[in-house]
């Protein structure tokens, strides 16, 4: 993969080592401007250290991090960036107005103020003091922080952790107008469906290097965990010799043939006439990533 | 930058902490000492004494609370966050920079309030610019300590070391207590500090006496080494992300 100039984010082999941990493993990633990518991963895969790379926060022991062709510090200077880091960033004894205010100051051309704390759902906190806001309200003021730059890159580590499931949906809705006016999103997350739903493409992280990279589709096909399950009806080892079947097994009368080709499996069971009580369950991406990072299987 | 002097002097005013000890308590104890008689000479001569040092007081514990707020910074995040914005880094140094160094207003205007009002001090004018214009700019190498404290320690020990710094110098330089009193191996040693030549150069404006060469060179070297000392524990800080 090569990382052309104009990509948003490019990281070229970066390697981030914490003593004996390789926290980012020569990972090269790139992320062409206006697509929403999802960043995936289990605890400690080194998703929030990428994400310090690529923001210049920390400087990468080997290879490279640039933001439109440019050093991640400078891009950030320009104002093309804005970041929520996955905890931390706010200070006590001012109020989140204030806060925001100052954080739109030191961009050339920020968003209105009124507009910000309606994209992060806040208006209702303007005058609030910061230290003395739920988990989740600081949670939307960090983010409030991401935005009030008018950011062509915005980088969120997390962003829906605290947020209740109304908060969520409303966070999302947001993000979808930000897409929809050509921002580069990167969000990183637990939440595979939020991967599923909303981003272009997702990036799954183990170790500090990508095991897998396309969209949630791709991912799910590739993992080859559909299921194509039929009513047991005799002898059925034959089944497992099926096109596209890498695995079956026997369970209460029934079998489950995981495919990774399903449409081909199905075909042949039919041919068969082996279709009693046929089912075909479609991978999560759940199924997939649990697979992937438990080191089951590679893409 | 001005927004962020703007945000930082804010968030200082509404610091109980620093109304307490930098404002309310030099006031406190200079209207107690003043009317205790416990400074050298007549009650004139006291007031306007003991209205420098415990101006000086009060200026230094502005100026190392301070430096204990960039530790709390870093600590929250807020650093990080700082350069997640188009801030420079030196942009935020020199902020912080600022805001300690009109943060101490507050605390020498007070003392100086007072000093006028309760206790009646006189001066003439131009003792009166050269007493307030020494007395704050001579604030920046404690700024400077109490920052490299501020950014070289964590939280907690930052605020315990700024606190333990300012209190030594602010008794051994004199503020507390003239050295005058001190036996005369501690003078000796009070002499030495930044603390005792910040206070005497306006102590001795005060009474009408040139400041000696040996106090503007003491504190100037101070300067110097509180200077290198903070842009040290910046540079530490750095590396820590
Ligand atoms: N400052 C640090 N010092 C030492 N080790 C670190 C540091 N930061 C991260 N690590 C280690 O690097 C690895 C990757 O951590 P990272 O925070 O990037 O993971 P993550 O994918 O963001 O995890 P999570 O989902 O828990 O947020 C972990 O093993 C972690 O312990
Ligand atoms: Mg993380």
């Amino acid at each position: 993969m090569t990382a052309k100039s104009s990509d948003a984010v490019s990281l070229t082999s970066a390697t981030k080592r914490f003593g004996p941990v390789r926290a980012v493993d020569g990972l090269t990633l790139a992320i062409p401007r206006g697509q929403t990518v999802a960043l995936l991963g289990p605890n400690g895969a080194g998703k929030s250290t990428t994400i310090a790379l690529l923001l210049g926060l920390l400087p990468p022991d080997s290879g490279r991090a640039a933001l439109f062709g440019l050093d991640p510090e400078q891009a950030v200077r320009q104002g093309l960036v804005g970041a929520m880091p996955q905890e931390g960033g706010l200070i006590p004894r001012v109020t989140v107005r204030e806060l925001l205010a100052f954080v739109a100051g030191t961009y050339a051309a920020p968003l209105p103020l009124d507009r910000v704390l309606a994209l992060a759902r806040i208006g209702d906190l303007r005058d609030r003091r910061v230290d003395r806001l739920s988990g989740g309200q600081a949670q939307r003021v960090r983010f409030a922080m991401a935005l009030c730059g008018d950011p062509d890159l915005i980088v969120l580590d997390e962003p829906t952790a605290a947020l209740d499931v109304e908060a969520r949906r409303e966070f999302w809705d947001g993000m979808r107008g930000l897409a929809s006016q050509g921002k580069t999103i990167l969000f990183s997350t637990h939440y595979l469906d939020e991967a599923d739903e909303h981003a272009d493409r997702v990036v799954v992280l183990g170790h500090g290097q990508v095991i897998a990279d396309g969209t949630s589709a791709e991912i799910k096909r590739a993992v080859a965990l559909t299921t194509v399950s039929v009513t047991a009806d005799g002898e059925s080892a034959w089944l497992a010799t099926l096109p596209g079947v890498r695995h079956m097994e026997i369970r209460g009368g029934r079998v489950h043939l995981r495919s990774g080709d399903p449409d081909a499996t199905v075909m042949a069971l039919a041919r068969a006439g082996a279709v009693r009580g046929l089912e075909v369950v479609p991978a999560g991406l759940e199924d997939a990533f649990v697979a992937l990072t438990t080191g089951k299987e590679s893409v | 930058m001005l927004g962020y002097v703007r945000l930082e002097l804010t968030r200082t005013m509404r610091d109980g902490g620093y109304v307490i000890f930098g404002i309310v308590m030099p006031v406190v104890m200079y209207l107690v000492f003043t009317n205790l008689g416990l400074a050298p000479g007549d009650r004139h001569d006291a007031a306007i004494y003991t209205m420098v040092s415990m101006a000086a007081y009060g200026a230094l514990g502005g100026a190392f609370n301070n430096g204990s707020g960039i530790a709390e910074d870093r600590a929250a995040g807020w650093l990080r966050q700082l350069r997640l914005t188009p801030l420079t880094p030196a942009q935020v140094v020199a902020g912080k920079v600022v805001t300690g160094v009109v943060g101490v207003v507050p605390s020498i205007a007070a003392v100086l309030l007072a000093g006028v009002l309760v206790n009646h001090v006189t001066l003439p004018p131009q003792r009166w610019l050269a007493v307030v214009v020494l007395l704050w700019a001579g604030t920046v190498p404690f700024s400077l300590l109490g920052l490299g404290n501020g950014y070289r320690l964590s939280g907690q020990s930052a605020a315990m070391a700024n606190i333990a710094t300012m209190l030594t110098l602010a008794i051994l330089g004199g503020l507390w207590v003239p050295v005058e009193n001190f036996p005369s191996w501690l003078r000796a040693i009070a002499e030495w500090t930044p603390s005792n030549s910040y206070a005497g150069l306006s102590w001795r404006i005060a009474f009408g006496d040139v400041p000696t060469l040996r106090q503007a060179v003491l504190l100037s070297a101070w300067l110097l080494v509180f200077g290198v000392y903070a842009v040290y524990g910046y540079r530490r800080a750095g590396r820590r992300a």
